[in-house]
């Protein structure tokens, strides 16, 4: 493994009283690594996500640090250099594909490259000046995935990014996530095996809020994944 | 029917109703601090029922516009279910809602201030259940709505005429009888509003602007952009009322009621997805913020402008350098309300336009209007 892009120890997430979707959870990505998160319906994948989007401010951590530095998900200089694509996304409704992509880049203060290549990949040429508000989920979600991958962020999170998405449109996301190395680092989660064993150089288990097992890259087979789902779960 | 009116019920009240058990509090406490104030004032009974009335009806044709509506309605419909059932159930869940959240509220301050017979509570009852019945009929006539308006036409007269005497009964009675019978042979599937989906492009902009993503908003939401019109038409009439008051320096009142715009106010609070969006990049107090400020000063702006323009007095350097205070000084405070306080767990869009937070700023605006008078 590469030197580490981000480190997050002992977070501890939770939404009310009791009720904790993330415990001591630790991880660390190495830079320019694909990594999977995947685990059943209320492991905390989402969570940790959003935690680390900000959106999140009930937890507490021994640290989160980018490349060594200890940061805060809130604060500008970590959000300059993460991006996020959440499973479900009904924002910004009354832009275009096009103002919401130059609403981002002078966010990010960068400048719009080519994205030609992007949104012929995605299919998505016939719907950047629909409001997003009128696009079906799936063409929302590219919209998101285009942005994403225009902005080439240190770290890319990807929630559930194939969820919606055509047969077509997730044969080029793989290619996308499996190529993203060239740029940063990418974190995606995914109920969907295929999808992490075709992209991933790691794989985190999750389970109850914590990493149960990590599959790296020359150990991961569907197999021993799914084995390892049931395993912990008891199915 | 009890099954699916508790789970329309629990969805607006909460799993424990403990929206209900807020809000009878609430009223309790505004009962008794305004009766031990022993403070009275004389209110002709139609006027009471007018009033309830009126904000019972346009709170439940707010609750029945809500477009969440239809996303907790999908599962239900999808069932084989009972038709009649469902639409008694559906109206009964958000008419309770309406009643106990807000209309509640108004009868409470009208019950401690001024005197009523038990008759008038009766009729009182009979005004709001018709309006919960009556809401519900004409907006089940969808694009035909405007039948609708003779009938509410009739009422409204009706409480202007009859409201003072107990003859004012009989023909709401009838109309509650006409409107449950109606609402008995009304397709359930008639209150699941699908979302507006156009598949056309709009005119091609590389760029963004917040304050076209802010317009288009209004455009899309009528009734927000019908508020900040009857807002600019309060602005025309009030030098009128306010001109009588001639000794006092009256013009930073005006403005300070004028600042009482909810609707763009609340663009962040009503669009939870849009707020987290806007939370999540980065340099946004900047970026959206700013243009958001400048967006309510422009509306605060027109209606202080049309607020002078009536003014029958003359009108001095100092009354504008005033109003452009009172705009941007009031646009800002919406906006530090809506980025460090927005307005969560709302259910309905009635609840977000009668949120108690929308009379804080007007509360400050008055303030510094007194300010400046002593």
């Amino acid at each position: 493994m590469g030197t580490a892009v981000l480190t997050v120890n002992n977070l501890n997430a939770w939404y009310g009283k009791g009720k904790m979707a993330l415990a001591d959870f630790s991880l660390e990505l190495a830079e320019r690594e694909t990594a999977g998160l995947i685990g059943l319906n209320g492991a905390g994948k989402t969570t940790f996500m959003k935690t680390l989007s900000g959106l999140l401010p009930t937890f507490r951590s021994e640290g989160i640090l980018l490349s060594g530095k200890p940061v805060s998900p809130r604060k500008q200089a970590f959000k300059r250099c993460r991006y996020t694509v959440f499973a479900e996304d009904n924002s910004f409704p009354y832009f275009t594909f096009r103002e919401y992509l130059s609403y981002v880049f002078s966010a990010y203060k960068k400048d719009i490259p080519d994205i030609s290549e992007l949104v012929q990949g995605f299919h998505f040429g016939d719907y950047t000046d629909i409001l997003l508000k009128d696009l079906s989920t799936g063409n929302r979600k590219k919209a998101f995935l285009i942005t994403a991958f225009a902005l080439k962020p240190r770290l890319l999170f990807l929630d559930e990014p194939v969820n919606g998405l055509d047969f077509q449109s997730t044969e080029y996301l793989y290619q996308k996530i499996a190529g993203y190395k060239e740029h940063g680092t990418v974190l995606f989660s995914s109920h969907i095996l295929e999808s992490i064993t075709l992209t991933c150089d790691r794989v985190f288990v999750l389970e109850n809020g914590k990493i149960r097992q990590t599959f790296e890259h020359g150990q991961m087979n569907a197999a021993d994944i799914r084995e390892a789902l049931c395993y912990e779960n008891d199915i | 029917m009890k099954m699916t009116f508790k789970a329309f019920a629990k969805n607006l009240f909460g799993a424990k109703y403990e929206r209900l058990q807020r809000s009878i509090f609430f009223c309790l406490i505004v009962f008794w601090g305004l009766h031990i104030t022993d403070w009275k004032i004389q209110i002709a009974p139609f006027i009471r029922y007018l009033m309830l009335s009126t904000l019972t009806a346009g709170v439940m044709w707010q609750t029945l516009c809500t477009e969440e509506n239809a996303a907790r309605m999908q599962n239900m419909l999808m069932l084989p279910f009972d038709n009649r059932n469902f639409v008694y159930s559906y109206v009964a869940a958000l008419g309770a809602y309406t009643i106990f959240t807000k209309t509640i509220i108004l009868f409470v301050v009208l019950l401690a201030v001024s005197d009523w017979k038990p008759i008038e509570i009766g009729g009182s009852a009979v005004c709001t259940i018709n309006a919960i019945l009556m809401a519900a009929a004409i907006y089940s006539f969808k694009k035909y709505w405007y039948v609708g308006i003779p009938w509410a036409v009739t009422i409204v007269a009706g409480i202007l005429l009859f409201g003072n005497t107990v003859w004012i009964l009989p023909p709401l009675i009838v109309s509650s009888i006409f409107a449950a019978i109606h609402l008995q042979r009304t397709d359930g599937y008639i209150f699941c509003s699908q979302k507006e989906r156009k598949n056309y492009r709009v005119k091609q902009h590389r760029h963004f602007a917040v304050w076209r993503y802010l317009f288009r908003y209004l455009g899309c939401h009528k009734n927000y952009l019908m508020n900040t019109a009857v807002m600019w038409c309060v602005a025309l009439i009030l030098p009128y009322f306010l001109g009588k008051m001639e000794n006092l320096f009256v013009v930073p009142i005006g403005f300070a009621i004028l600042s009482i715009n909810t609707p763009v106010c609340i663009l962040l609070s009503c669009d939870p997805d849009f707020e987290q969006a806007v939370r999540f990049l980065p340099g946004q107090k900047k970026a959206f913020c700013i243009p958001y400020c400048l967006f309510i000063f422009v509306c605060n702006m027109i209606a202080n402008a049309i607020f002078l323009c009536g003014w029958r007095n003359s009108i001095t350097a100092l009354m504008i350098v005033t109003a452009i205070f009172f705009a941007l000084q009031s646009a800002i405070l919406s906006v530090l309300l809506e980025w460090f306080f927005p307005i969560r767990d709302w259910k309905t869009e009635s609840d977000l336009w009668h949120h108690p937070r929308k009379y804080i700023v007007p509360a400050i605006m008055l303030l510094i209007a007194a300010a400046i008078q002593i």
